[in-house]
């Protein structure tokens, strides 16, 4: 399952941050994506690996923790996505998936002209959106 | 050529913005005029650059993201890739195309007759007609500024058209 999902721009300001938990751990979620921004930064400017995956937007893992996974997604115009799971056997291919469609999401809602850049994203179509995204992610029928 | 509705609601779209800012808005100011029509320009490159690098690798240096111009940009924009690039690899490139969509209208006639007769006037003319031509530059220059800045380069971009219907746009890449 996923539970938190976040959109952070170039200059690692919050665009969109949306948790999907009942309980009441938003801050500890917030803390956890905020963490991985690091990991984000580290990946980009050492890049050890070399190879196919240079430069690729996907950034897969980015760390593991005792509950969460967290996966990242830099895009050309260096504005990141972050996912926390809980799930412990993720298919990559999912989560390429998942970023892939979150993606397009994000374009949708920042063509808006009255979207301004660098602000958050208050669209309530966008939410509804990666919250459809969100629910089906894992399904097999998930195109 | 097939012309499409869209491209010519496009193009109509244009001439109007910049009569709307050039005659109505900001009549006696060109200025003012062109900084709000690049600025239209900008937003738009700003948006469109992150519709068309969804899907494809981060790049690596300016010479890429100048290249991604001049070829995918490109071509979704006016369907056709920018015909010659030229750099002198100290951050000022230079991008040429042959037949530019939006000038392919535009014609800025030759006052023969007028040569001759009286020289002044008619040289004061050209250059109203070159300043009004180069009205219409402004959105595309602003698209390019906007596509490249949105993609982590700061630059300022120039439009250049000696001989219609060939143009070309110089970008300087701030330091």
């Amino acid at each position: 399952m996923i539970v938190c999902v976040a959109v952070v721009g170039h200059q690692n300001n919050p665009l969109y941050i949306q948790s999907f938990t009942e309980a009441d751990d938003a801050l500890k979620l917030h803390h956890i994506v905020h963490c991985s921004l690091d990991v984000v930064d580290e990946r980009v400017n050492n890049p050890k690996r070399s190879g196919p995956t240079l430069n690729e937007t996907f950034l897969g893992l980015l760390y593991p923790t005792e509950n969460y996974k967290v996966y990242g997604y830099l895009t050309n115009t260096k504005v990141k996505f972050i996912l926390v799971t809980t799930d412990l056997d993720v298919r990559d291919a999912d989560v390429r998936n998942f970023f892939r469609r979150f993606h397009s999401a994000y374009v949708d809602a920042v063509s808006n002209p009255f979207h301004v850049p660098g602000k958050k994203i208050t669209s309530r179509t966008f939410a509804e959106r990666v919250s459809g995204i969100v629910k089906s992610f894992g399904l097999s029928s998930a195109g | 050529m097939v012309r499409e509705v869209a491209e010519s609601c496009v193009e109509s779209l244009l001439t109007e913005i910049v009569s709307q800012y050039c005659n109505g808005f900001y009549a006696n100011k060109p200025d003012l005029a062109a900084r709000r029509i690049e600025a239209i320009g900008y937003q738009v490159g700003h948006q469109l650059s992150e519709r068309y690098t969804m899907e494809r690798p981060r790049f690596s240096d300016h010479l890429e993201a100048i290249k991604f111009i001049c070829k995918d940009f490109w071509s979704e924009l006016f369907k056709k890739q920018i015909d010659n690039l030229k750099t002198n690899h100290r951050g000022t490139f230079v991008l040429q195309d042959n037949k530019f969509r939006w000038l392919s209208r535009v014609s800025v006639a030759p006052s023969s007759e007028n040569t001759g007769s009286i020289q002044d006037p008619s040289a004061m003319a050209e250059s109203k007609e070159a300043q009004a031509t180069g009205m219409y530059l402004y959105f595309p220059c602003g698209i390019i500024r906007g596509a490249l800045s949105n993609l982590g380069i700061p630059c300022a971009v120039s439009a250049d058209i000696s001989n219609l219907p060939a143009c070309s746009f110089v970008i300087r890449i701030k330091a």
